[in-house]
């Protein structure tokens, strides 16, 4: 058996004459999150479709369970669970009969009830169980929505920005509840635009323009060398007036790059910039500058800007 | 917001509004042809006129009366004889087929009477089932009676009569002739809109791709769609065909099983036309235009609502390219006429071949609508 849930090996969709997805090649590791991130528009929807069945790839290959998706759509679409991005359940059902529903089409039968009992209780909606679905809060429609994609027990499920437009204390608790589940041995393939949320990931895929620029655990990307080219340093440097700060440490000729964070700026300095020459240079006192590790949106930025750059 | 008598932001809003209006243009090009269509076809189908009904003639009487009253008759203008049939048998049959709606009946000795002064008679069958038709067809054939004949050396004006019979809907009820074509009319209208909804419905809330991630087939997912709203429409039927009886007081003079049956053969058309149109439409306002786009030539071409013998030719032809028009005929055949399969055969046979291929051709552009 193969450690790994998914393995994609040079997948490709055309639609026209531009690539949507551009020959990526991933493996997708058993029993953990798996963090699929980039931005808008880079193809992270039309590759999970492609890994669901639901779009034919125009090139390569990816397996599901050893299942090729291509050829061998039933045996994929069994041992998946997919949550499109937003809200794509019934709102005129309740939540028990949405469950119900799912039950059906996957088949379930005699099992149906057992399994709606279930995902009830994993996902904590017992007490919503006569509620139109529509009449949910955001973050109970999400986890309506992971309750159905569950209800035939896959190994493998996949999120479309699951945490999209929900609070942030619901957005927690959805994702200590996948945690518990990959120690139940479930694997889940996410997309997410928020950093708090890549840090959780096991391991991680950044794509751009439908092609993978980095993978690997959240360590080994923030230490990759595009991140912070060799002999580089990463410094916050807090500043009262952030704008003017910002155009200073710009027009020094050793820095590489600087963004803002919020009162801070990010920058990235050549060896040949001390930090008390960057903090004269940016009219900050020492103190207000250190030196700090990348985090992930600095890596996700600094990949982004090489690549385009490129 | 501010005051009632507040007029900022007019052409803002004038803006926007154009703008989206141009952004879908299967809305805009439906928002223009549509009326143009409702004109034409208003304007030609509704002809009050009763003019060209068409009447079958039994010549029983090989003499020159019967020549110079065929030779009337075809001078008028209120009947064309598009029949001329060998026995009463046939006469009555040509009648409750639908072919004509008026049928003469020259007696045997009919110039020997005439040439005699015993002023003979001439039978007129008359189909009652369109009232309006009847009454007209009632007065024209009786006024017939009325015209001298030409061509025969003498007595000059022999004197001779037509003798109207009205054989269906003797009372000439106007209702007996709408409510039976309106049934089949609602049945489609609910039926197409309804199945056109639901599925467009599941494109546009996004569901569709959560469930073709399920074993769900293509097949079972079409007719999981269908077969519902076929019930409920086979339930209009039942409702409608009630109304029919209680309500308006239409006999049913046919079979009621044979009518039914045939209902939910015609509903395969209008189950596949909503299904055709989900398979367009992106969203549910185009389908709701599409659905009237294809609901209205049938409103007024199918015989529903408007006698088509009455209509011109060209149209007459438009309507035999729409399904409804052979389950109008066949509706009226059954209420009104008491007429069973054998008379109908050459309704129920382009319908449910109609039916057959539009529901086939349907949910083979609908399978390949829901597999990318």
């Amino acid at each position: 058996m193969s450690e790994l849930a998914i393995a994609i090996d040079g997948l490709v969709k055309r639609y026209g004459d531009r690539n949507v997805v551009d020959g990526i090649s991933l493996g997708v590791p058993r029993a953990s999150i798996f963090g699929f991130l980039g931005p808008n528009g880079s193809g992270k929807t039309t590759t999970i479709k492609m890994l669901c069945g639901l779009v034919a790839p125009t090139g390569g290959s990816a397996r599901v369970f050893e299942h090729d998706v291509a050829r061998e759509g039933d045996a994929v679409r069994r041992s998946i669970g997919y949550m499109a991005q937003g809200f794509a359940l019934y709102g005129d059902l309740t939540v028990e009969e949405n469950l119900e529903f799912y039950a059906r089409a996957y088949g379930l039968g005699a099992r149906s009830s057992a399994r709606k009992d279930d995902v009830i209780g994993i996902v904590g909606i017992g007490a919503y169980r006569r509620y139109l679905a529509a009449h949910l809060s955001g973050g109970w429609q999400r986890r309506l929505a992971l309750a159905a994609a569950l209800i035939h027990d896959p190994a493998l499920v996949f999120l479309d920005e699951p945490t999209a437009g929900i609070d942030p204390v619901a957005r927690r608790d959805l994702w200590d509840l996948l945690f518990t589940l990959t120690s139940a041995g479930k694997t889940f393939f996410v997309t997410t635009h928020y950093m708090d949320e890549a840090e959780r990931c096991a391991s991680l895929a950044y794509i751009l323009d439908g092609r993978l620029l980095a993978s690997g655990s959240p360590d080994e990307i923030r230490a990759l060398p595009a991140v912070t080219p060799a002999g580089c340093t990463r410094y916050r440097i807090a500043a009262s007036d952030v704008m003017r700060t910002f155009r200073r440490v710009k027009a020094l000729g050793a820095v590489r790059d600087a963004t803002i964070f919020g009162r801070d700026i990010h920058a990235v300095a050549d060896a040949s910039l001390t930090a008390s020459a960057l903090a004269a240079g940016a009219e900050v006192d020492a103190a207000s500058v250190t030196p700090i590790a990348p985090s992930l949106e600095d890596a996700f930025v600094a990949l982004t800007r090489s690549r385009s750059a490129a | 917001m501010n005051g009632l008598v507040d007029f900022r932001g007019t052409g803002a809003v004038i803006y926007k509004e154009l703008r989206q209006m141009l952004r879908s243009p299967i809305t805009i090009g439906l928002a223009i042809v549509l009326p143009i269509m409702q004109m034409l076809l208003l304007g030609y189908a509704i002809n009050t006129t009763v003019e060209h009904v068409p009447a079958a003639v039994l010549r029983e009487d090989p003499g020159p009366g019967a020549q110079a009253f065929l030779d009337a008759l075809t001078g008028s203008r209120t009947f064309d004889v598009v029949r001329r049939v060998r026995s009463r048998a046939e006469l009555r049959e040509s009648i409750v087929r639908g072919r004509v709606r008026i049928a003469f009946d020259i007696p045997p000795n009919f110039t020997a009477d005439l040439l005699a002064g015993r002023t003979p008679a001439i039978g007129a069958f008359i189909d009652g089932s369109d009232s309006a038709i009847a009454q007209v067809a009632y007065g024209s054939a009786i006024a017939l009676g009325g015209i001298p004949l030409r061509g025969l050396s003498e007595p000059p004006h022999a004197a001779y009569q037509v003798r109207p019979v009205v054989l269906f809907n003797p009372a000439m009820k106007s209702a007996n002739f709408f409510v039976p074509g309106l049934i089949g009319l609602i049945m489609q209208n609910i039926t197409i809109m309804l199945t056109a909804l639901a599925i467009v419905g599941e494109r546009e809330r996004g569901t569709l791709d959560q469930l073709l991630v399920t074993p769900i087939g293509t097949a079972g997912l079409m007719l999981g769609k269908l077969i519902p709203y076929a019930m409920l429409s086979t339930i209009d039927f039942f409702v409608l065909l009630g109304a029919l009886r209680f309500i308006f007081g239409v006999p049913i003079a046919g079979n009621v099983l044979l009518l039914t049956v045939l209902s939910i053969g015609f509903l395969m058309t209008a189950l596949g036309l909503g299904l055709f149109i989900s398979t367009v439409a992106q969203t549910q306002i185009q389908a709701q235009l599409m659905a009237i786009f294809i609901l209205l030539p049938s409103v007024l071409l199918s015989g529903a609502v408007f006698e088509r013998a009455l209509m011109p030719l060209p149209m007459q032809i438009v309507s035999y390219a729409i399904p409804l028009t052979y389950f109008v005929e066949i509706q009226r055949g059954i209420i009104v006429r008491g007429a069973g399969a054998p008379e109908l055969w050459n309704s129920i046979v382009p319908m449910l071949l109609y039916g057959a291929v539009i529901f086939v051709l349907a949910s083979l552009r609908f399978a390949r609508s829901t597999r990318a």
